[in-house]
């Protein structure tokens, strides 16, 4: 069977897994050619920033931009960003580098003031609820006895996300807006930054930009001729030098 | 092919199309596009009219209503100016071929949204610059149906329009062609053909067909507006699958590229970055032209006619804001009607999960269609129906449906992961229209102009629940039945109608007929904000064939140069 055969079958997606649990990422191949987030992937040959000679250059560009690194915050405090990186990397499940620098993101887009175009009536402007999500995460964190969100463990911070997407925080902040619609705001900023990075394009074996170039290959099963084979086994050089075997 | 009827088919049936060149004769858009670049030729030759210079006709926003009555006028010899208040776009200059790039084309100015089941603005629904939120629609332009015009007295819901769909079906026709729209022959509402053949269709709507023949469901390809074929200086699709990004190639349609041209030509100013803050009132029942912010300093273009042309957010907010002496509660806002009945299609999506590769991100959005529910089936226990489409979301727009299916972390980066297994399926659900469905004034919320931003509050129904939950069962069934392994589904909206209803009545509309305001002579409302119900189909071609329809009504009667004269015109 070759390994693009295996994702023929759909068992290692969480709805086919016992209690909605998504199965260890470390498990999927190391990523070869390129970067993606934490390194693991579908696609460890494909690149897509290879393609960017193909792009134009007001697209690359501004692509290529997101790959900078973020040097300091204009938007969030120092004390915010101590409980909101925690908090961004338990969202897009980012325990290690590689990370897709997500709050860094988000900060440059609330300090360029480009919002969404709508508030809800029950909620204050999206600047005054990323603060208050902020401080709402600490107030949460300290009725569990630590500090703060930042200090808590990672099963910890998992918890108190899941219940934040439950709509069942309740105290300080909390009390102040919807929090259903406090989830939605920081969802939607969080996830669209993610997904706009080039890394998680690789991740997820996007196209990327396409233009001018277009697409060719539109039938089922088929990839384009850059396009690159799903692999499923981990990669048996970097597993055995992981495993410090000689 | 069916021959199609009128002007059109008159000229398919002289041969024309025979030379690869099927086109409408009045509109020369397509030919005064630049081959090689993207960007509107002529904008620096534009004409342009002094702020004391009384205009025929002031229109406000250049998106699909404006520009289609600026284009049909100016060849009448009318003198228009369009005042945007986003910016004269170049596709080669300002639009990006990225999801998250593409936020300057939204309109991202705040407004409140509250009710029952609120509804998300901005990059969904709002448009922002020259072609307005044409330049992000998905491309389908499907006609409305006959019964749409008298649901009331068919179905006992909504309400009858003042006017028929055969008022329309010539200009449905005109912007076909002008669009255009391929398809393959349309057999729901009115069965009609299309200019341009259907397009090639993907992966995941292979499988979509598959699936729906098995469960009996009938599908056509189109209709979309992106020409398939030769149309003038247009390129073809290259099937990048960013229409709701804005087409950087020039092949799906947006008045920026179908009718601004055309416009121009024929003298029309178009002033972007031109934000209307009031429309201002002479004599009783006039209007003497509008009070706008440019470059930070405002300014007040006179003219003899206004229409707004704002969608159905910005244009019952602008009535609001425009309240004067004699008009205390906003104009054409006597019997309380401005901004009530505005209307939101359900757009649920459901993607499935098939084992081999769809990459769904490949070709328009835009594909394939079915009107086969489109109609009341007593059987189904609601009134109306929905129509199903599909839809190729970007990898952000994949993530919110993920999202919505409740994962996230972990579980978001394994759907993810598996994106390229995916195709999405949606449907548009006729929602009823509601007078407490409602735009009003945030009088708390100022926005960059001190003007109080727009309320907008929408609950559903029972018929509409009971619309949206019965056509999510019917896309499952057919991915389903098409072999999908896995099912998300995510709740939401599409497309913004209503807000300023034509009637025949004061007491239950905002305009009349022929668009106007009511207690008006010459103020007009000529954008999707006037239709009284929205049908299942995509607002687009129909918003332009009301602004083609009422060119045609408007255009006879102008009069000679000079104010006084012209006031008549209107009268």
């Amino acid at each position: 069977m070759s390994s693009y055969d295996d994702f023929r079958n759909p068992n290692h997606l969480p709805n086919h897994r016992r209690g909605r649990a998504a199965a260890n990422p470390f498990d999927l191949p190391r990523q070869r050619r390129g970067k993606t987030p934490q390194m693991h992937g579908r696609y460890p040959d494909y690149d897509c920033l290879e393609q960017a000679d193909h792009w134009d250059e007001l697209t690359r560009k501004t692509v290529e931009g997101r790959l900078e690194p973020v040097t300091g915050y204009e938007f969030f405090s120092e004390e915010e960003v101590r409980t909101l990186e925690p908090f961004c990397d338990t969202i897009m499940a980012q325990g290690d580098e590689p990370k897709v620098p997500v709050l860094g993101m988000v900060d440059r887009k609330l300090a360029a003031g480009q919002l969404d175009g709508y508030r809800y009536e029950n909620m204050p402007s999206d600047y005054e609820t990323w603060r208050r999500v902020a401080r709402g995460l600490d107030h949460t964190a300290r009725e569990q006895g630590a500090e703060g969100f930042a200090d808590l463990s990672a099963g910890d911070q998992v918890e108190i996300c899941e219940r934040f997407g439950e709509g069942e925080l309740s105290g300080a902040e909390w009390d102040t807006m919807s929090i259903t619609n406090a989830w939605g705001v920081v969802m939607r900023m969080i996830i669209s930054q993610f997904y706009s990075h080039p890394w998680a394009w690789n991740e997820i074996g996007y196209g990327g930009p396409s233009y001018p170039r277009g697409y060719m290959r539109l039938g089922v099963g088929q990839r384009e001729p850059y396009g690159k084979p799903e692999a499923m086994e981990p990669d048996p050089v970097s597993e055995v030098r992981k495993k410090g075997l000689p | 092919m069916r021959r199609a009827p009128g002007k059109l088919g008159r000229a398919i049936n002289r041969g024309r199309w025979l030379k690869g060149a099927v086109g409408p004769d009045d509109n020369d858009s397509r030919y005064l596009l630049d081959p090689h670049k993207r960007g509107v030729p002529g904008i620096e030759k534009m004409r342009r009219f002094a702020d004391d210079d009384e205009v025929d006709l002031a229109i406000v926003g250049a998106g699909a209503g404006g520009s289609t009555l600026a284009q049909r006028l100016a060849r009448r010899g009318w003198r228009i100016v369009i005042l945007e208040s986003g910016p004269f776009w170049d596709p080669d200059r300002d639009w990006v071929s990225d999801e998250a790039g593409a936020h300057k084309i939204y309109w991202n100015e705040p407004r409140v949204i509250s009710g029952e089941d609120p509804v998300e603005l901005g990059k969904n629904n709002s448009g922002h610059g020259v072609g307005g939120s044409m330049v992000h629609f998905a491309g389908f332009a499907p006609r409305f149906h006959p019964s749409d015009f008298r649901t009331r007295s068919l179905d006992g819901v909504g309400a009858d329009w003042p006017i028929a769909y055969e008022d329309l079906k010539p200009h449905y026709e005109k912007v076909e062609a002008e669009l255009p729209v391929s398809g393959q022959h349309w057999p729901w509402g009115d069965p009609h053909s299309y200019p341009y053949t259907a397009h090639p269709v993907s992966a995941g709507a292979e499988l979509t067909l598959k699936g729906a023949r098995e469960v009996g469901v009938e599908f056509r390809v189109g209709p979309v507006a992106i020409p398939n074929g030769a149309f003038g200086n247009r390129p073809h699709c290259i099937y990048r699958g960013f229409c709701l990004q804005g087409c950087k190639v020039n092949a799906k349609a947006s008045p920026l590229i179908t009718h601004v041209p055309d416009a121009l030509a024929h003298g029309v100013e178009v002033r972007a970055d031109s934000h209307v803050t009031r429309i201002t009132t002479g004599d009783a029942g006039k209007v003497t032209g509008v009070s706008y912010m440019k470059d930070g300093r405002e300014r007040f273009q006179k003219a003899a006619a206004v229409a707004v042309a704002g969608y159905s957010i910005e244009s019952p907010r602008l009535l609001l804001l425009s309240a004067d002496r004699r008009n205390p509660d906003g104009l054409g806002n006597a019997n309380d009607q401005v901004g009530r009945y505005a209307m939101v299609q359900g757009a649920p999506q459901v993607a499935g999960r098939f084992p081999e590769r769809v990459s769904m991100y490949k070709a328009p959005p835009p594909e394939i269609c079915s009107e086969q529910f489109y109609e009341t089936d007593p059987d189904r226990g609601f009134a109306r129906g929905f129509a199903l489409q599909t839809v190729g979301p970007q990898p952000i727009a994949w993530a919110e449906h993920v999202l919505a299916d409740g994962h996230w972390g972990l579980a978001m980066r394994e759907y993810m992961r598996d994106y390229n297994h995916w195709y999405t399926i949606g449907v548009l659900n006729e929602l009823l229209p509601h007078a407490e469905n409602r735009v009003t004034l945030a009088d708390d919320e100022p926005d960059r102009f001190g003007n109080p931003v727009a309320h907008f509050s929408y609950s559903q129904s029972q018929n509409d629940r009971d619309n949206i939950a019965w056509s999510k069962g019917v896309m499952r069934d057919i991915l389903e039945a098409a072999g999908a392994q896995d099912i998300l589904t995510i709740d939401r909206y599409a497309h913004l109608v209503g807000g300023c209803r034509m009637g025949r009545t004061p007491e239950d509309s905002v305009v009349d007929s022929d668009h106007r305001v009511w207690g008006f002579e010459n103020l007009f409302v000529t954008d999707g904000s006037v239709l009284p119900t929205q049908g299942s189909a995509n607002p687009a071609l129909t918003i332009m064939a009301l602004a083609s329809r009422l060119a045609e009504r408007l255009g006879d009667k102008r009069l000679q140069a000079g104010s006084a004269r012209k006031a008549c015109a209107f009268a």
